[in-house]
């Protein structure tokens, strides 16, 4: 109990919500770090898994690659990335911990993006096919917007997992939450870790929450009416 | 080249195809696909291609829209091969209905219907007054389902979309690859008559794929029988794949009654009818026909009321004459000759 009202104090002490230890300066840095991250795995993941699903080739093959990269823990990448964010003179902290965040974010975004482009009805892309849509129309107004429930899984999968582990950049001399959590361990102030865990989860829910709303506003209502969220092949690949 | 056939002129285009066939695997295989269809279907006519699964008819449909190129040979529409035309701009230009609709789950009605005007490049104003006259015109009510999403509509209403979509641009060439087969006998009779009413009305010429023969013969003006490794067996008005089935596998594939199924290809109207009793009499009766009704109700009614005759009335309430059970009969005795060659 009185863990719990040091825990209040703490997150009420006025002295926490200034400087560049305060929480709103950690919140900003740990969400610029997984912004970043997301984005790279992003810009990487998202045109290979359409164009993959599109032309239905190779995808088997790129699936396991990025999922063996998944299977490599993120503390090891993290450490692999240092030499690397050194050697292009990106410093220490902020790079290194998205380098190591990028190969957490590309699975989901990958497989989610592969699956939904190829489970589309066929009938729906003969359909655009047999009324004169080329390749690209067939996937910007076919293939897409069909499969947008799959794909928006997957880059919500990919965002609250980057959240929440990016708090390993601490390690590296990164800002975040997660200096909360390594700075707690090192002066054994319990509170003060404690803290920085309940603000990553919030923040972890609060991007679940966003993606949520996100798909309510980008998925076609027909597409809502028509049950097809529940074929999510990333939540059953992680369940 | 850009296809510009048939546009704004309402009239069907001829589609005809020259040997064609189509081999997968090794050219040419043991069991083709096609094998050297040759046929034309002219303009504003409903060519309907029957015959069991695996026969070549899906495959022979679409070549005409290219989602099939044929191995050899050559289909011409309007007499310019569509193997010399941009796949895309052709496909725009042939309407295409496919059994399970393939409508767009993430558009509603309207913007389903109104997709190929759209890849046309059609301006909005034009594009959504032709959607409430497509939609109009399959019998949907534009106010209620404009903004509906596939997935609230009934498969028969999917079917009357999927139809208008097809439509939309006017296209001078339907293709219907089994259109009707997944909705249910009540429906699918009134999607079929509606579809004759607006074929007729716009003029489109229409090849439809069914392996449903009774369907086959109440859609085609001409009816293409096909049999396993996709060779074409007969290809005939309906009246005379019933009187006279090429081959002993069209006799089979028809059916054992077909003299039967002949029956509802004819009207009252067209029979002969015997006028030699007086009006006096006819107040006796307790059946009366109509001279639109088809030979099959006719007989139908006759023997449900356990009678050989019945008085047949134009649809001015006219006496014209009676139907007789010797009439029809004769009819059969002198049909070989007379409808031959009719079309």
């Amino acid at each position: 109990m009185n863990f719990l009202i040091g825990v209040g104090a703490w997150l009420v002490g006025p002295a926490h919500w200034q400087g560049g230890d305060g929480i709103p300066v950690r919140v900003m840095e740990h969400l610029s770090m997984s912004v970043a991250a997301w984005a790279v795995a992003l810009c990487l993941a998202l045109p290979l898994g359409l164009f993959l699903g599109h032309t239905g080739r190779g995808g088997g093959v790129a699936i396991n690659v990025a999922n063996i990269a998944r299977a490599i823990p993120s503390l090891a990448v993290l450490s692999l990335s240092l030499p690397l964010a050194f050697g292009l003179g990106l410093g220490l902290g902020f790079w290194p911990t998205v380098i190591a965040l990028v190969p957490l974010g590309i699975p989901p975004i990958l497989i989610n993006t592969y699956t939904a482009i190829r489970s589309v009805d066929k009938d729906i892309v003969e359909a655009a096919r047999g009324m004169g849509m080329d390749g690209w129309q067939v996937l910007r107004q076919a293939e897409v917007p069909t499969g947008a429930p799959v794909i928006l899984t997957g880059l919500r999968t990919a965002a609250v997992t980057i959240v929440a582990t990016a708090t390993l950049g601490a390690i590296v001399a990164s800002g975040g939450l997660g200096r909360y959590l390594v700075d707690g361990l090192a002066r054994q102030d319990e509170t003060r870790l404690f803290v920085g865990a309940l603000l990553v989860a919030i923040l972890a829910m609060l991007t679940e929450g966003a993606f949520a709303w996100l798909g309510k506003a980008v998925v076609s209502p027909g597409l809502q009416q028509a049950g097809r969220h529940d074929q999510e092949p990333w939540m059953m690949w992680t369940g | 080249m850009a296809l510009t056939l048939g546009r704004g002129d309402r009239k069907g285009a001829t589609v005809t195809f020259e040997h064609a066939s189509k081999y997968y695997g090794a050219s040419p295989g043991p069991s083709p696909a096609v094998d050297d269809l040759s046929l034309q279907v002219e303009p504003g006519e409903v060519c309907v291609l029957v015959g069991p699964s695996g026969c070549g008819k899906t495959t022979s449909l679409k070549m005409v829209n290219r989602l099939v190129e044929p191995s050899s040979g050559r289909v011409l529409i309007d007499g310019t091969d569509v193997a010399a035309v941009d796949a895309v701009s052709l496909r725009r230009s042939v309407g295409y209905v496919i059994q399970q609709v393939g409508l767009f789950p993430h558009q509603t009605v309207a913007e389903n219907v109104g997709t190929v005007p759209k890849l046309l490049g059609w301006p909005r104003a034009r594009i959504n007054a032709r959607i409430d006259e497509l939609m109009d015109l399959v019998g949907l009510d534009p106010d209620q389902m404009r903004n509906r999403y596939p997935a609230q509509l009934s498969g028969g209403e999917r079917q009357r979309v999927g139809l208008a979509r097809a439509m939309a641009a006017e296209p001078p060439v339907m293709l219907m690859d089994e259109p009707f087969a997944a909705v249910d006998p009540l429906v699918r009779e009134r999607l079929q008559d509606e579809l004759l009413r607006i074929q007729r009305q716009l003029g489109t010429t229409v090849l439809f794929v069914t392996h449903d023969i009774n369907e086959a013969l109440k859609m085609g003006t001409r009816v293409a029988v096909m049999e396993q490794g996709g060779h074409l067996a007969q290809y005939s008005p309906p009246a005379e794949i019933l009187a006279r089935p090429a081959t002993e596998y069209v006799a089979r594939f028809v059916g054992a009654d077909r003299a039967l199924k002949s029956l509802a290809l004819r009207t009252l109207g067209q029979m002969d009818l015997e006028a030699r009793r007086g009006s006096a009499e006819i107040q006796d009766q307790s059946i009366s026909l109509g001279a639109d009704q088809t030979v099959r109700d006719a007989l139908s009614a006759l023997l449900a009321a356990g009678r050989a005759e019945g008085p047949v009335f134009g649809s001015d309430g006219r006496f014209l004459g009676f139907f007789t059970l010797d009439a029809l009969v004769k009819s059969f005795v002198r049909e070989p000759e007379s409808s031959g060659n009719s079309t």
